[in-house]
C-alpha cells in the first residue's frame, strides 16, 4: 500500500515546491526553507524528502536546462502533481475543520489574542 | 594540503561520488556547487569548505546511496586473511609486540595529555558568546627611558570611548580591591578572596550567569552587591536558594551597608576574570579618590559592533588619551583581544590581576609532547623494518601467488592501523589512570571528554595520522622485496640499516636535549632560590593588616616585641615580595632637567633594617630620637645612588625630594632584590613617615621558635581584630610562589624526559634483540675461536654507542641554543656549563649501554654449541 499521509516537514516542502514554481530544485528549496522558517536544513535532507514525495506521487520531476553557474550541470526541477495539490488541500481543510471545533478560536482565527 | 583556489574540496567530491547513486550525481554536484559558491561569497572559503563536507555527509541517506556490488565478498576475505596473519605475527613475537604497543601507547598518552592541556589553555574566555568583539583597552607608558605595559586604565576612559567612537557599543570596567574587607550579615561574616568592582554592564558584556536577580538592574546603585553561589552557601548556608536572600543588607568593612541584588554562578575555571563578590563601580565614581584621569585603576573592556574594524579603532585609539590628559605624549592606548588576555599578557606593576598563563609554556609543552610522540613512532618504524627479514618469505609467497604491490602496502598499513588503534585504546586507558596525577602536577582540572563528538573525531583522525606515519615506510619497504630473491634466501639482512640508525640517532638527540633541558631548568630554579637577596628571608614573617588594624599597628608592634620568641618587629607598607609601588615624581641634587627615573618606595620604621637583615653601606639608619627623621630622612639603595650620579659615600647629605617632600639622603642600603629574578634591581627608597599608617608588619622569629611566633601572632591579631582571619606569610614561601610556573614546567619537562628516555630505550632494546639474533652464528663462531664474553659484549654494544655519541654531538648545540633562549627571560641566571652537557651525555650513553647489555650479555654467554648445532 502506498503511504499517503503528509508529515509536517513534507507538507512545508510540498508547499515550497508550489511557491517556487519553475525554480524548484533541491538547493533552492532548502534555501527557501531556511529563509522562511529560520531552521537550517541540509540539501541532502531536502533531497531525500523530495525523493520520497515523488515516490508517493505528489511530485514529479525532470531535468532542467544546463546553466553556467553550476559548472554546466543540469538541475532536477520538481513540480506538484494533481494528487499532490489534492493532498495539500485535504490537509488544509482537515486542519481548518479542527480549528473550527476549537471553542476558543471558533470563527476567529486569530493567534495573538487568547494566549 | 593547502589549497587556495575557490573550488569545492576535491576529496569531498570524490567521496561523494563513491557512494552516490550514479543517476543523482549531476544534480547533486550542481546543487552543492551552488551552495558552496554562495557560502564563499557570504562567509569564508574555509567555512564554505566545511559546509561542503557537511552537505556531503548529509547525502549519506538510504535513497541516495548506490546499491553495493558483489566484489565486496572477495576483498572481505582478503582483509580477514590480513588480519589473521597480522594477529599471528603479533602473538608470535611477543617481545616485539609489547615494545611496539607499549612504547607507542606511552607516547600517544603523553601526546593526548598535552593536547588536552593545550586545548584547555586555548579555551579560556571563549565561552562568552561575543568574545570576538570584546577587547581590553591597555596602555603603554614610557618612564625613565623604559617602556612599561600597563593593563589598567583611568576610570573615566570607558564612557569617554563609548561617546567618542560609535563602534564601541558598551564598556565594562573591572577593578580589584586588594585589601578587601569583611562581609557581614547578622552572625555570619565572610572574607571574600576575589572582590571585584564592576560596571552594571558586567552581565551583558560577558556571559557570566545569574541564578537569582536581574542582570539588567543589578549593580546600578552604588551600594549594590552580587555574590557567587559558593559565597552565598558560605554566607547563608547550603539551602540559601529557598531562603529569599535577595534584598538583604550586608555590612561591608565598617562604613558601607550593601544591598544584595543578585546571586551569580561561580565563574568558569577557564575565565581570566575570577570573582566571588562584585561591587558597583558607581560607588567608585562618586567616592573614590582614584577615580580620575590620572590614576590607572580599572581594566576597561569594550564591546565592539560585530562589523567594526578593530584594527582601525586600534590605530585611532593610539594617541586618544591626549584629548583628556595634557602632557601624555608618552602614554599610548591599544586594544587587546579578550581571547589573547589569558595567554599573551605581560604587564608591569601587577596591573594585570587576572588569571593568566604564558604562551611560551604552551609552546614548550607542545614541543615536548611532539618529541615523545616522534620517539615512539620511530620505535615502531625501527622495529617493523628490523622484523622485515622475518616476514620476507611471507611477502615473497604472497607476490608469487599474485598479490599486487598495492595490496601488500594496504596489508601492512592495515596492520599498523590495527596496532595503532590498540595503542590508542591503551593510551586512553593509561591516561584515565594517570590524569589525577597530571592534574595535580599541572594544577588543572582536565578530564577526557569522551562524550564530545569533536574529541572522538580528533582521536580517529589522530589514530589514522599516527598509523600512516608509523606504517608508511615499513609498508613500502616490505612490499618492495623481490620474490625471487627472498624465496631463495638471498636476502640482505642489512637492508634499511642506515635508515634505522638515523632514527635511533634522532631519538637519542631528542632525549639528550630533554635531559639537558631538565638539568638547566632545575639548576636555574635552585639558583633563584639560593641567591642572596640582600636580606635574610628565613624565619621572616609578614603580617598583613586589614580593616582598621593599620591604625593600631604600633600597639601590635609593642605587644609582639614583648614575646620571647620574637627577635624583631618592624612596620612596613608592603611585603618584600614583588614591590611595585613606584613613582616618577622625584627630584634630586644635580638632576638633569628632563631626566626621569622610576623610584620604587616603601614606608618603614627604624627597626626595618635590623628586622629584615639588610646591610647599611654608608651613613646611618633612621633614628627614633631624631625628630626630623620623620619628615626629611631618606634611605636609598646602591642602584638609586648610582642612578642619581653618586657613589655611596657621596650620596650622604644630598638633597632629594619625593612627591615634593624635601629631605636628604642619610644612608645607602646595599642592593637587595624586591622583584622576581626576571627583573633587574632598580632604584629604591625607604622613608619613615609615621603619619602614613602602615599596612604590614615584619616579624623575625628566633631560631627554632617559628611555631611559637605563629601562635603569638595569631593571638595578638585576634586581640585587635576578632572578626577577620589573620593573614600572614613567610617571606621565603612567598618568594618561592613567584616561581611556581617555572617549577611546574620543570616537573612536567622532567617527567617527559624520563618518558622519552624510557621509550627510546624500549626501542633500543628491541633493536639489540634483533641484532643479536641476526648475529647469533657469528657470535658462536667467535666464541669457538676463543673470544671472551666481554669482547663480544663490546663488539655488539659499540655500534649502539656510536649512534648515541652522534646523537649527543647533534643535541648539544641545539640544547645550548634553546636553553639560552629560555634563560633570557631572567635578569639573573646561571651560565650554561660544559659539565651539564657531559653529564647528560654520560647519562644517555650509560642508559643506552645498560639497555643494550641486557640483550648482548645474554647473547654472549650462550653456549656456542647450541647456536651452531642447528645447522
Amino acid at each position: 500500500m502506498k503511504e499517503t499521509r503528509l508529515g509536517e516537514f513534507e507538507e512545508v516542502i510540498l508547499l515550497l515546491v508550489g511557491i517556487l514554481g519553475e525554480g524548484a530544485y533541491a538547493f533552492k528549496i532548502a534555501e527557501e526553507f531556511e529563509s522562511q522558517t529560520g531552521r537550517s536544513v541540509s540539501i541532502g535532507a531536502t533531497h531525500s524528502t523530495l525523493d520520497r514525495l515523488e515516490n508517493k506521487g505528489f511530485l514529479k520531476s525532470e531535468m532542467g536546462k544546463a546553466t553556467a553557474e553550476r559548472g554546466g550541470r543540469r538541475k532536477r526541477i520538481f513540480t506538484i502533481t494533481a494528487l499532490g495539490k489534492r493532498v495539500l488541500k485535504e490537509s488544509k481543510d482537515f486542519k481548518m475543520a479542527l480549528w473550527e471545533q476549537y471553542p476558543a478560536f471558533a470563527g476567529k482565527l486569530n493567534y495573538g489574542g487568547v494566549m | 594540503m593547502k589549497q587556495h583556489k575557490t573550488i569545492p574540496p576535491a576529496l569531498a567530491q570524490r567521496f561523494l561520488l563513491r557512494f552516490l547513486r550514479v543517476d543523482l550525481a549531476e544534480e547533486v554536484l550542481g546543487d552543492l556547487d551552488e551552495k558552496f559558491y554562495i557560502n564563499v561569497k557570504t562567509k569564508s572559503l574555509f567555512k564554505a569548505k566545511i559546509n561542503y563536507w557537511y552537505q556531503v555527509f548529509h547525502y549519506l541517506r538510504p535513497f541516495a546511496i548506490r546499491k553495493s556490488e558483489s566484489m565486496y565478498s572477495t576483498s572481505c576475505a582478503m582483509y580477514k586473511s590480513y588480519f589473521k596473519i597480522g594477529w599471528r605475527n603479533l602473538l608470535k613475537n611477543k617481545t616485539y609486540s609489547l615494545i611496539n604497543i607499549g612504547g607507542l601507547s606511552i607516547g600517544l598518552a603523553c601526546c593526548i595529555a598535552i593536547g588536552l592541556y593545550i586545548w584547555d589553555e586555548f579555551s579560556y574566555d571563549r565561552f562568552h558568546t561575543r568574545y570576538r568583539d570584546i577587547y581590553r583597552v591597555v596602555d603603554q607608558q614610557v618612564m625613565g627611558g623604559d617602556i612599561f605595559n600597563i593593563a589598567a586604565t583611568p576610570g573615566p576612559l570607558g564612557s569617554a570611548l563609548t561617546s567618542d567612537f560609535p563602534e564601541v557599543q558598551q564598556f565594562c570596567r573591572v577593578s580589584r580591591m586588594r585589601s578587601a574587607g569583611i562581609l557581614q550579615h547578622g552572625e555570619s561574616a565572610v572574607e571574600p578572596q576575589e572582590l571585584l568592582v564592576v560596571d552594571n554592564t558586567f552581565f551583558r558584556v560577558f556571559d557570566f550567569k545569574l541564578i537569582q536577580g536581574n542582570g539588567e538592574k543589578a549593580l546600578r546603585e552604588p551600594n549594590d552587591v552580587v555574590i557567587t553561589q559558593s559565597m552565598a552557601a558560605k554566607f547563608f548556608g547550603p539551602d540559601w536558594q529557598s531562603a529569599g536572600i535577595i534584598g538583604k543588607q550586608i555590612q561591608f568593612s565598617d562604613d558601607r551597608v550593601l544591598t544584595l541584588v543578585a546571586i551569580a554562578e561561580d565563574p568558569p575555571t577557564n575565565s581570566h576574570i575570577q570573582f566571588d563578590v562584585l561591587l558597583s563601580c558607581r560607588y567608585d565614581e562618586l567616592n573614590s579618590p582614584y577615580y580620575n584621569w590620572n590614576s590607572n585603576n580599572y581594566h576597561t573592556y569594550v564591546l565592539l559592533d560585530p562589523n567594526a574594524d578593530a584594527q582601525a579603532l586600534n590605530s585611532k585609539l593610539y594617541k586618544h588619551l591626549s584629548k583628556y590628559i595634557s602632557n601624555t605624549t608618552d602614554i599610548t592606548l591599544s586594544l587587546q583581544a579578550l581571547s589573547d588576555i589569558y595567554l599573551y599578557s605581560d604587564f608591569d606593576f601587577q596591573t594585570d590581576w587576572s588569571k593568566t598563563s604564558d604562551i611560551v609554556y604552551v609552546q614548550i609543552f607542545l614541543a615536548v609532547g611532539l618529541i615523545v610522540l616522534l620517539i615512539a613512532i620511530s620505535n615502531f618504524v625501527n622495529l617493523s623494518t628490523a622484523r622485515a627479514t622475518k616476514r620476507a618469505k611471507e611477502v615473497g609467497v604472497r607476490k608469487v601467488i599474485g598479490a599486487l604491490h598495492k595490496q601488500l602496502v594496504s596489508q601492512f598499513l592495515s596492520e599498523s592501523l590495527t596496532l595503532t588503534s590498540l595503542s590508542v585504546c591503551l593510551a586512553l586507558f593509561l591516561l584515565q589512570l594517570l590524569l589525577p596525577l597530571l592534574n595535580s602536577i599541572a594544577s588543572k582540572s582536565l578530564h577526557i571528554p569522551f562524550q564530545e563528538p569533536y574529541f572522538l573525531f580528533a582521536i580517529i583522525g589522530f589514530t589514522v595520522t599516527v598509523s600512516l606515519m608509523a606504517g608508511i615506510y615499513p609498508a613500502f619497504h616490505l612490499s618492495n622485496f623481490q620474490p625471487a630473491k627472498v624465496l631463495k634466501g638471498l636476502f640482505a639482512s642489512r637492508s634499511g640499516q642506515l635508515f634505522r640508525q638515523t632514527l635511533v640517532v634522532g631519538q637519542f638527540t631528542f632525549s639528550v636535549i630533554l635531559i639537558i633541558g631538565t638539568i638547566v631548568i632545575y639548576k636555574q630554579l635552585t639558583f633563584l632560590q639560593n641567591k642572596n637577596l640582600g636580606f635574610d628571608k628565613s624565619r621572616l614573617l609578614y603580617v598583613a593588616l586589614k580593616n582598621d588594624l593599620p591604625s593600631k599597628a604600633l600597639l601590635m608592634k609593642t605587644d609582639l616585641q614583648n614575646q620571647a620568641s620574637i627577635a624583631g618587629v618592624s612596620l612596613a607598607s608592603n611585603n618584600l615580595i614583588d614591590v611595585v609601588r613606584s613613582t616618577g615624581a622625584v627630584e634630586w641634587e644635580g638632576k638633569v632637567s628632563d631626566d626621569k627615573i622610576l623610584l620604587t618606595h616603601m614606608n618603614v620604621d627604624y627597626d626595618f633594617l635590623s628586622t629584615t637583615g639588610m646591610t647599611l653601606l654608608t651613613g646611618r639608619n633612621i633614628s627614633p630620637s631624631i625628630s626630623s627623621d620623620t619628615v626629611s630622612a631618606y634611605l636609598v639603595n646602591e642602584t638609586a645612588a648610582k642612578r642619581m650620579g653618586w657613589n655611596p659615600t657621596e650620596a650622604l647629605g644630598k638633597k632629594l625630594a619625593m612627591w615634593g617632600y624635601k629631605g636628604e639622603v642619610i644612608g645607602v642600603v646595599k642592593d637587595f632584590h624586591f622583584r622576581p629574578m626576571t627583573a633587574t634591581i632598580e632604584p629604591f627608597l625607604f622613608r619613615y613617615w609615621p603619619r602614613e599608617s602602615c599596612s604590614g608588619l615584619f616579624v623575625r622569629a628566633k631560631a627554632n621558635q617559628v611555631q611559637q611566633v605563629i601562635s603569638a601572632v595569631e593571638k595578638i591579631y585576634k586581640k585587635y581584630d576578632a572578626k577577620s582571619t589573620p593573614y600572614y606569610q613567610f617571606v621565603d614561601e612567598g618568594l618561592q610562589n613567584q616561581y611556581r610556573r617555572e617549577q611546574n614546567t620543570a616537573r612536567i619537562v622532567s617527567c617527559f624526559s624520563v618518558i622519552a628516555i624510557v621509550v627510546s630505550c624500549l626501542g633500543l632494546f628491541g633493536l639489540a634483540t634483533y641484532t643479536s639474533e641476526q648475529r647469533v652464528k657469528e657470535i658462536g663462531i667467535r666464541k669457538v675461536l676463543g673470544a671472551s664474553v666481554s669482547s663480544i659484549v663490546r663488539l655488539l654494544s659499540q655500534d649502539f654507542a656510536k649512534l648515541v655519541i652522534i646523537a649527543i654531538l647533534i643535541a648539544s648545540p641545539i640544547a645550548w641554543w634553546s636553553m639560552n633562549y629560555w634563560l633570557q627571560d631572567f635578569a639573573y641566571k646561571i651560565n650554561l656549563e660544559w659539565w651539564m652537557f657531559v653529564l647528560s651525555g654520560v647519562a644517555a650513553i650509560g642508559i643506552a649501554l645498560l639497555t643494550v647489555s641486557l640483550q648482548t650479555v645474554k647473547a654472549a654467554v650462550i653456549n656456542p654449541a647450541k647456536n651452531l648445532g642447528s645447522e
